[in-house]
């Protein structure tokens, strides 16, 4: 385990240090310190419209700051030969890659915390609702499974495709994910629907991560809308997020030790 | 003697769709305990895929091979052997002494005082206790903390990968030394190299691979055995020497006279006294030693 632990904290030493990262992180911040401007605009509730933003900027950022951080991940430490220095000592292939995504989740959980805290502080400082703002934790924590999931998928592929087709083969499925399970769900209980498409939605569906579940912001946004039992949701969305993460990382960890590096 | 690297047959080979590249075909190499072994060969011959294979990075097609009399692929073979690859990257943000904890924590090591140590052998005395990161180290200090990395496990086995390569002439000096010291602590180093004049000072023996192809492997001393001697006399010119006949020598005309180059060994004052006999002055004898470079361009080119 302790290969794996060295690796983990290299590779959060490196990825908060990656300026690429640091500057997706200080728009987001930013944008976040401007967020309570933009409710004027609104004719709706200017919390409810903050609310919304907010969450907005940390998921967004949050899935732009996973995809650049692990796409990458690995094809560097091969262009670098830093992998041939550690794979040359007492290290597996396996033990290395665990170490890269702890690390890279790591990484995320710091920068994700950042975020959090800076949007509990405007809630709490400048609308004096600390409740609010620390009802969104809740949120954060929803989506950093959620980010671990995408970036479980994004080390997986990184074992086997370009960066390039990585960070665009990743975005897209989650963006799939995201969005497309809605549209699943609506084909699938349209009667009208060809049984060949339904099937195909069905196959889909089961195979692409559902990143849907952990989007939190409507019930958020809107309160009246309510999960029966929210904390079984939770712990169900967490363990699917867990089961996906170790499928994702066992093959990645298959793929990673039959690659020629 | 043991043998450190003993390779039977050892290939490597690429498949892709369009077509096979073997670049590592039946590869015979033996390297005995305690020596310093040079692994030779122009770009693309195949060093780096071999090495890798030495350190299991990448898996053998065919052949076998024995790394400290253990199997290839063998996982406790890598608490013995270190490996400095050619411009080596760390981690930038670390300092010296955190490379060494880092890598020291890959084998489970967390001795600092050793560490320490380990710094100042190398010559990076000065970084024990700064906060220097690697990013501002300059490219010799940066060999060195790959050699100190290298030492941290006492390994049996050193793989170095161009060690001296882009280094001033000081800094190619001591890392020369500090590769001396580990044959003299009886570990075995094996040296990839481009640099034939820093190999043929300190390898005991060497092996010069062409398109993945051992084309020579041997000690230095016999390898290089078989040099010339020039013999230059003046005041006459070629013709003169028509009827003199000399086993694999030749004579040449040049500015300042005929010039007779001879293996080693040859009767030279035979060709002295013919030389003076026909009124000759004789100029110089310089006998020229084979170099590496030598039997390297011929067994490249050969091939």
């Amino acid at each position: 385990m302790k290969p794996v632990i060295a690796i983990a904290k290299a590779t959060v030493g490196e990825a908060i240090r990656r300026r690429v990262l640091l500057i997706i992180l200080f728009i987001a911040v930013l944008l976040l310190l401007v967020a309570p401007l933009l409710g004027v605009l609104s004719a709706r509730q200017e919390q409810t419209v903050l609310t919304g933003f907010v969450l907005g900027i940390v998921q967004l950022s949050s899935a732009v700051i996973a995809i650049t951080l692990t796409v990458y991940m690995l094809p560097n430490e091969v262009e670098r030969r830093t992998i041939y220095t550690i794979l040359s000592k007492p290290v597996q292939r396996w033990q290395f890659l665990i170490g890269k995504y702890l690390g890279a989740v790591s990484a995320l959980a710091i920068m994700m915390g950042l975020m959090a805290v800076v949007s509990v502080l405007e809630f709490g400082v400048f609308h004096q609702d600390w409740a609010k703002g620390i009802s969104l934790l809740q949120a954060y924590g929803m989506f950093f499974v959620q980010m671990s999931l995408l970036a479980s998928v994004a080390i997986c592929l990184s074992t086997f495709v370009a960066p390039l087709v990585n960070f665009f083969l990743t975005g897209g499925i989650y963006l799939i994910g995201t969005l497309g399970y809605a549209f699943f769900d609506s084909f699938n209980k349209n009667p009208n629907s060809p049984a060949l498409g339904k099937g195909l939605a069905f196959v889909v569906s089961s195979i692409l991560p559902n990143f849907a579940s952990y989007n939190v912001q409507n019930p958020l946004i809107n309160p009246e809308t309510t999960i029966q039992n929210p904390t079984m949701y939770a712990i169900n969305a967490v363990l699917y997020g867990v089961f996906y993460i170790m499928i994702m990382l066992i093959i990645g960890m298959l793929m990673f030790d039959r690659k020629e590096v | 003697m043991a043998a450190a690297i003993e390779t039977k047959q050892l290939t490597k080979t690429y498949k892709s769709k369009s077509r096979n590249l073997t670049v590592v075909d039946k590869l015979d190499l033996h390297v005995e305990e305690g020596e310093i072994f040079g692994f030779l060969g122009p770009n693309g011959a195949g060093k780096t895929t071999t090495i890798k294979m030495l350190l299991s990075i990448i898996e053998a097609t065919s052949g076998e091979g024995y790394i400290l009399g253990k199997e290839l692929g063998d996982f406790d073979v890598h608490k013995l052997i270190s490996y400095v690859p050619e411009r080596p990257y760390y981690y930038e943000y670390m300092t010296g002494l955190e490379i060494l904890k880092f890598y020291g924590s890959l084998f489970g090591i967390s001795d600092v005082a050793h560490m320490q140590n380990l710094l100042e052998r190398v010559g990076l005395a000065d970084a024990r206790n700064t906060n220097k990161t690697i990013n501002q180290y300059s490219k010799g200090m940066q060999q060195r903390i790959g050699l100190a990395q290298a030492l941290l496990n006492d390994p049996k086995l050193l793989f170095l990968d161009e060690p001296t390569g882009g280094l001033d002439p000081i800094a190619h000096r001591e890392i020369r030394d500090l590769i001396l010291g580990f044959r003299e602590e009886g570990r075995t180093v094996f040296i990839s190299s481009h640099e034939l004049s820093e190999v043929e000072l300190i390898c005991d023996r060497v092996a010069i691979i062409n398109h993945g192809v051992i084309v020579a492997q041997g000690k230095l001393t016999d390898l290089l055995a078989g040099g010339r001697v020039e013999i230059l006399v003046g005041k006459l010119d070629r013709g003169v020497f028509s009827d003199m006949k000399i086993e694999d020598g030749n004579i040449h005309d040049t500015p300042a006279g005929v010039l007779f180059d001879v293996p080693e060994g040859s009767d030279v004052n035979a060709i002295i006294d013919g030389a003076r006999a026909k009124g000759g002055q004789v100029v110089s004898i310089v006998p020229r030693k084979k170099r590496l470079e030598d039997l390297f361009v011929e067994a490249v080119r050969n091939k």
